[in-house]
């Protein structure tokens, strides 16, 4: 199979790690390679040192979007799941890489704010964490995701499958095996398992 | 990195591999000698399928929902399915190892067709329709096989059940060589991690020819053409074996393996004719000749149970409220299925003495029970003879085959044999169960999971 870049984009605590772990663990087991880079991950190693200013998120996803690039072009799906706010450093990423998938993982701010799993978020609003997306800072929806998954309405599950099935249909990762297995399959090892006197 | 290779002889028996033959298996005594072995008691029942599953998954045919070749889609009568690779829901070992981004290379594992996707390569097993079926993983290694079999790679003998034992030799003999031939070429050509192959071809002799060689068999004629047949097979695989171990390195570990043993067949139990004389089953017109019991031969509102042949006996009742003709009220179930296991161990053998049949019932032999079990699995005469499920015999029971020639039942223990490539074990013998495997091999890559096996790592206390 060709390499592609799957870009989750979302605020933060919409899921988009969640998610971007169940479909590297779902890719492994289909055989293929796959790299995660999460932007919470990135920011230690990668983009060390880089703040929340415009600039340098635009750096950091720049720099996660050329990793991306030359992973893709090795046959490996990259997998990136980062805030990355700014719609115009996305699209210049999926130019850049080609096989782009950009899967918008959405949910509502106010249910970001009930969820709030690492507290960032009340942190946030007393202002405790300045340049916080969707509180202090924008967030720009992408306008034509290929995948536009909401997690306050989904099931992680639905969500998943979602994903997957996208990429099955577009080719982008091999089908599994229930589609191979035929009625006349069916037959013939019956056929067979007769002859060997097993029925 | 250490990588283990697992070669899985489908029915090697731990009385002719362990005992009579092992002098003349240098190659597997050299295992031995230097390694652990020993027993490995099977899954109940001791088959193909679902033992070979069981081994590569960790968990009993139960957890895995299917008992045997043909499994029960629903609690209609009709309502059957084979177990393939799409009914197999839990990780294998090469799940494990994809996940762990380990490549594997899997040949000839019962239950894997279709194949599904993994990393490295997969070519399926005796279960596949035939080769114009898509049988591998990539699908384009199946193009090469052929080649590197160095002639028509053969995925499993046409028919075991034939009184054409020398056509029969030598597809088996073929089979076996051009099996192996892929099996070096994988071994030395690719890049893997994990290593697991499986040939039919002791089974298959088994059943072909056991009576011509066990000396004990009632129809053992001594001098016969095909005394040998057993035993020269088994030095022919010790020697592709040796072929095998002369490619590996020295950060590879062995590990050979039996889904189950095999023991002499002294007959059969007539399972459905002894139920229409115990009054538990009905047909609705008579019997021509020998017949396989059909679902439309069933009078099913006089029926309260039915039984399906195979190298072990499953039982079904015909419950009222779970299937649609059904009459045993559901709260008179249980008393009903003890009352039933009683008689069917009182079963008596041809010279008129119990012939120890062994019941299981599935509730109480596995951790769960998926998908629709038998209400009864049975072990006639503790699986010295198997379940006939045609009808129409003269007598209870019968000492030809019906589903053809076949002298030998599956044993409940068959092999096992672990040669590490760092530590000598020095031929210890241990008792082993089929649970262990997967655990470990777990350990063996040090891979992180869940441990809700069944079983544990075999050398945990060794």
């Amino acid at each position: 199979m060709k390499g592609f870049t799957l870009w989750f984009t979302g605020m933060s605590g919409s899921g988009k790690s969640t998610l971007a772990r169940m479909v590297e663990e779902e890719l492994l087991n289909r055989g293929m390679k796959v790299e995660i880079l999460d932007g919470d991950i990135v920011r230690t190693n990668l983009s060390k040192g880089l703040g929340f200013s415009k600039e340098d998120r635009d750096e950091n996803i720049k720099r996660i979007g050329f990793v991306c690039q030359l992973l893709t072009r090795n046959g490996v799906v990259a997998i990136a799941a980062a805030i990355s706010p700014y719609r115009e450093i996305r699209d210049e990423n999926r130019k850049k890489i080609g096989r782009f998938v950009e899967v918008f993982v959405k949910c509502p701010v106010e249910k970001l704010i009930e969820r709030d799993v690492k507290g960032l978020y009340k942190k946030a609003l007393s202002g405790e964490i300045k340049n916080f997306t969707g509180i202090s800072d924008p967030y720009e929806e992408p306008l034509n995701p290929e995948i536009v998954v909401e997690t306050d309405e989904e099931t992680v599950e639905e969500s998943f499958n979602k994903i997957i099935t996208y990429l099955e249909d577009m080719g982008y990762i091999p089908k599994l095996e229930e589609e191979t297995y035929s009625k006349e399959d069916e037959e013939k090892i019956k056929d067979r398992l007769e002859s060997l006197g097993y029925l | 990195m250490k990588k283990l290779l697992i070669i899985g002889l489908d029915c090697a028996t731990p009385q002719l591999l362990f005992k009579e033959y092992r002098d003349n298996l240098p190659n597997i005594s050299y295992l031995m000698d230097n390694g652990i072995y020993g027993k490995m008691k099977s899954t109940i029942p001791p088959i193909t399928v679902p033992a070979w599953t069981s081994m590569v998954t960790g968990r009993d045919p139960g957890e895995l929902g299917f008992y045997g070749f043909r499994n029960r889609k629903s609690y209609g009568y009709e309502d059957l399915y084979f177990a393939n690779a799409k009914y197999v829901k839990e990780k294998t070992l090469w799940n494990y190892m994809s996940l762990n981004r380990k490549r594997s290379i899997v040949i000839g594992v019962p239950q894997t067709y279709p194949p599904k996707p993994l990393n490295g390569i997969l070519v399926s097993s005796f279960l596949t329709p035939d080769k114009n079926s898509q049988y591998t993983f990539p699908k384009n290694v199946s193009e090469k096989l052929d080649k590197v079999a160095d002639g028509d790679y053969i995925i499993d003998v046409k028919n075991f059940r034939t009184d054409n034992k020398d056509w029969l030799l030598e597809q088996i003999y073929t089979m076996t060589e051009r099996r192996f031939e892929v099996v070096k070429h994988f071994l030395k050509e690719e890049k893997w991690d994990f290593f697991m192959f499986v040939e039919m071809g002791i089974d298959r002799i088994h059943h072909a020819f056991w009576r011509y060689c066990d000396r004990t068999h009632r129809l053992y004629e001594e001098g016969n053409k095909y005394e040998n047949a057993i035993f020269d097979y088994y030095r022919f695989v010790d020697k592709k074996i040796g072929e095998v171990l002369e490619i590996l390195d020295d950060s590879t570990s062995v590990l050979v393996v039996s889904d189950h043993g095999a023991k002499g067949m002294k007959g059969g139990v007539c399972i459905n004719d002894w139920l229409i004389e115990k009054g538990y089953l009905k047909l609705n017109r008579k019997v021509n000749g020998i017949e396989k019991l059909k679902p439309d031969m069933i009078d099913w509102e006089n029926t309260k149970v039915w039984g399906e042949g195979g190298y072990y006996g499953r039982i079904f009742f015909n419950v009222e409220g779970r299937e649609p003709k059904g009459v045993i009220p559901q709260d008179k179930y249980g008393d009903f299925r003890d009352k039933f296991i009683e008689e069917l161990k009182n079963i008596k053998d041809e010279n008129g003495n119990n012939m120890g049949t062994v019941v299981y019932k599935p509730e109480e032999v596995y951790r769960e029970c998926k998908n629709i079990p038998p209400d009864l699995i049975v072990y006639f005469g503790n699986l010295d003879y198997r379940s006939a499920g045609t009808v129409g015999h003269d007598d209870i029971l019968i000492f030809e085959n019906d589903t053809g020639p076949d002298d030998a039942n599956h044993a409940q223990e068959g092999i096992f044999i672990f040669r590490d490539c760092e530590k000598n074990y020095g031929g210890k013998d241990v008792y082993n169960s089929i649970f262990n495997i997967t655990p470990f091999v777990i350990d063996y890559y040090n891979i992180n999971v869940n441990r809700d096996f069944i079983g544990k790592n075999f050398l945990e206390d060794n």
